[in-house]
């Protein structure tokens, strides 16, 4: 049985292919069922996210697996072979897993180490083993990629730090005020950056936003976006006051926030902590503002610079994440490995044990005279016989480096003592 | 009996390292079970002391300061179990431990003096005791926000950025501990100075009741560190003296309480010589 793995991400594939080819919209158990159904395969999971698609079968024919899975995407999407086959990629056991592993640890993703895709792996895993299209291939394989992934985030500071300006924006916000239940939000000037903020911010719990523009529709705009209140710009001043987080984003070309109009608008709350981000090219706050004890200021460039030492730090972190990855495929394969031997390793214990019976037997006339003790000290004595011989080679045949190797070793073992039994079914626990 | 807790201490203060160094939350759980433990063992030491003299083991040097190891480490428990927040671990551990090797190196015998049995005088010791455990906290609170503060104001996302708790909540827990501290201070010196009065009645010749009075440098600094905590406790609420000035201030006023505590009781002190 052979692990395949056919798909498109955003390595391989534009977004307009990628959307056209996304299963996630629909019924994603429905898709695995219909490629398990498939004859040449047994098993399916279907991993659908905006930045790939990826269906991974267990098959005992990967060609025409393959062929079967293009057919299928073909017709399930509608979409013609041409257009899309140049952009497949496939991959087979090892290559498959490795891969699995990569996704799994966040290594593959757009954004490196991001957290969001191990939770999707399990989730397609889940919707098809609710569905019945595993088998003891892909449940293995998967069940194992949710340790790897678990293990590169623990064992790495491959996800940490904040790697957009709007979330590292946030991530400061945490740090001045510890929980931002109930903080109050001043938005000075409406634009993508200030409303992702703000909307980032909203889902951290903080209280009112207030929203204000030159352009008083901008604000209303952006307030109905976050659950905020649009004021009129001469209002500014005021909301100030009470503000513990300020984004500014206006297109002004002189600033719009002195020190002198901060801390008039300010003095009544001093000590309390205030955060500037402004986003604005050029600023909107003179600089003079930081200098204010209680002011932590900080400019576009400045959170710009912390995304950035953010992403070498991750970077940093690839090397030692792409080892544990590494790590855990030679491991995984040698337990599949070891599990295989398994079947080879049972049958040469059953027929060693058969002759050993057999012997007991044909003495038994004369052992019949020994007392008790004595006939079960000579059952003992061969037993250990029997566990001391098939020791070393049951260890060696689980450990064999390579496939090749292994097949080379069963056939012999199996010559050399006359084995029945080839393919018993594997065990389905792991060791 | 103090080199057990002492040890104990140590391996915390090892954990607490590493626990910060690599951030590893599984050596932060050991952290704290050894420092449980080394509480735990500290409490058996200190009990076996109150009994052996019937009242808390202050009235000797070395034993005050044991005393105060103790007290300090369960209010750093009691900080760290309330806020689930084990950074500061780093910080107050090598206070502790560094206190604590005093009466491993200098163990002492308790003086049995008339003059010092009076519940007034054990009340005093204790709520000094107290309030300076409070303020070392306070005081590794505030050093701990300086290197916050400095980080972000400065935009240098460091190493402390990425280990310590918020401004906020570093701030928050200042507060309250430099509050707690001065509470206690305010009673101790008030309740000393009725102890004071009332032991001069029993014993009017005692060299240290004579020598009571503000010359004597020990109440003189003592004075100066409840002025200091005083101020902050002031500045806080009407000046608005949070955050950074806050944490500067539960420094200054640390650093001149280990001044009182360990080196004028040790050389130039002469009311508190009851040892």
């Amino acid at each position: 049985m052979h692990l395949f793995l056919l798909g498109v991400s955003h390595r391989t594939a534009p977004v307009d292919l990628r959307e056209r080819l996304d299963f996630s919209s629909r019924d994603l158990s429905a898709a695995a069922g219909a490629i398990a159904s498939r004859p040449a395969m047994t098993e399916a999971v279907v991993l659908s996210t905006c930045n790939r698609s990826e269906l991974y079968v267990a098959t005992t024919d990967p060609a025409s697996a393959r062929e079967e899975l293009v057919s299928f995407i073909s017709e399930y999407h509608h979409v013609s072979t041409p257009t899309f086959q140049p952009h497949l990629f496939a991959l087979e056991n090892s290559a498959a897993v490795a891969h699995l592993f990569r996704v799994a640890a966040g290594l593959d993703s757009l954004v490196v180490g991001e957290p969001q895709i191990l939770g999707q792996v399990k989730e397609a895993y889940q919707t098809s083993a609710t569905k019945r299209c595993v088998g003891p291939v892909l449940s293995n394989v998967f069940r194992w990629s949710f340790g790897v992934g678990k293990r590169v985030r623990t064992e790495t500071a491959l996800g940490e730090g904040a790697v957009s300006v709007s979330y590292a924006a946030v991530a400061l916000a945490r740090k001045i005020f510890g929980r931002l239940t109930g903080r109050r939000v001043v938005v000075v000037g409406a634009g993508e950056i200030s409303s992702l903020t703000a909307q980032h911010l909203r889902a951290q719990g903080v209280g009112e936003i207030v929203i204000t523009s030159r352009t008083h529709a901008h604000a209303e705009e952006l307030a109905a976006v976050v659950g905020g209140l649009a004021v009129p710009w001469d209002g500014m001043t005021n909301a100030l006051g009470s503000a513990d987080i300020v984004i500014t984003a206006t297109g002004s070309q002189r600033p719009i926030i002195t020190r002198t109009q901060l801390e008039a608008a300010q003095g009544h709350r001093r000590g309390t902590p205030l955060f500037i981000i402004d986003i604005a090219v050029p600023r909107d706050v003179d600089p003079a503002v930081g200098e204010i004890e209680q002011v932590f200021l900080y400019n576009i460039d400045d959170l710009h610079i912390i995304v950035e030492e953010n992403l070498s730090r991750r970077a940093a972190e690839v090397e030692r994440a792409e080892s544990i990855v590494n790590d855990e495929v030679t491991k995984f394969m040698a337990w599949q490995r070891s599990r295989s031997a398994v079947p080879t390793v049972v049958a040469l214990r059953q027929r060693f044990e058969s002759i050993r019976r057999s012997e007991l037997q044909r003495l038994e006339g004369k052992l019949g005279a020994l007392p008790p003790e004595a006939r079960a000290r000579v059952d003992e004595v061969t037993r250990l016989i029997v566990e001391k011989l098939l020791l070393e080679p049951t260890e060696q045949l689980k450990a064999l480096p390579d496939e090749e190797t292994q097949a080379a070793y069963t056939e012999a073992v199996n010559r050399l003592f006359r084995l029945q039994d080839e393919d018993a079914s594997e065990p389905s626990k792991r060791p | 009996m103090n080199t057990l807790p002492l040890l104990l201490y140590a391996a915390a203060g090892v954990a607490y390292a590493i626990h910060f160094a690599r951030r590893d939350s599984a050596v932060g759980r050991a952290a704290t079970t050894l420092l449980l433990f080394g509480a735990l063992v500290h409490t058996f030491v200190i009990g076996m002391q109150t009994m052996e003299v019937r009242h808390l083991p202050f009235a000797n040097f070395s034993r005050a300061v044991s005393s105060f190891v103790w007290l300090l480490t369960l209010s750093y428990l009691y900080l760290e179990l309330t806020t689930d927040e084990r950074s500061m671990g780093v910080f107050i551990l090598p206070v502790i431990i560094g206190l604590q090797l005093i009466p491993v190196l200098h163990p002492g015998v308790e003086r049995a003096d008339p003059v010092l049995d009076s519940p007034w005088f054990w009340v005093h010791v204790s709520s000094l005791l107290f309030a300076y455990a409070s303020f070392a906290l306070a005081g590794v609170l505030g050093v701990t926000y300086m290197l916050q503060f400095k980080e972000i104001k400065k935009k240098h996302l460091g190493y402390f950025y990425t280990r310590l708790p918020s401004l906020q909540i570093l701030d928050i827990m200042n507060s309250r501990a430099v509050t707690v501290g001065w509470v206690f201070l305010t009673f101790g010196v008030i309740v000393g100075a009725i102890w004071t009065a009332q032991a001069r009645g029993i014993a009017p010749d005692d060299p240290n009741l004579r020598a009571m009075s503000i010359d004597d440098p020990k109440i003189f600094v003592a004075l100066l560190t409840w002025g200091v905590y005083s101020f902050a406790v002031f500045a806080r609420r009407t000046l608005g003296w949070t955050g950074r000035r806050a944490a500067w201030l539960s420094s200054v006023g640390f650093a001149f309480a280990m001044v009182n505590f360990l080196a004028i009781n040790y050389f130039v002190t002469t009311s508190h010589t009851f040892y």
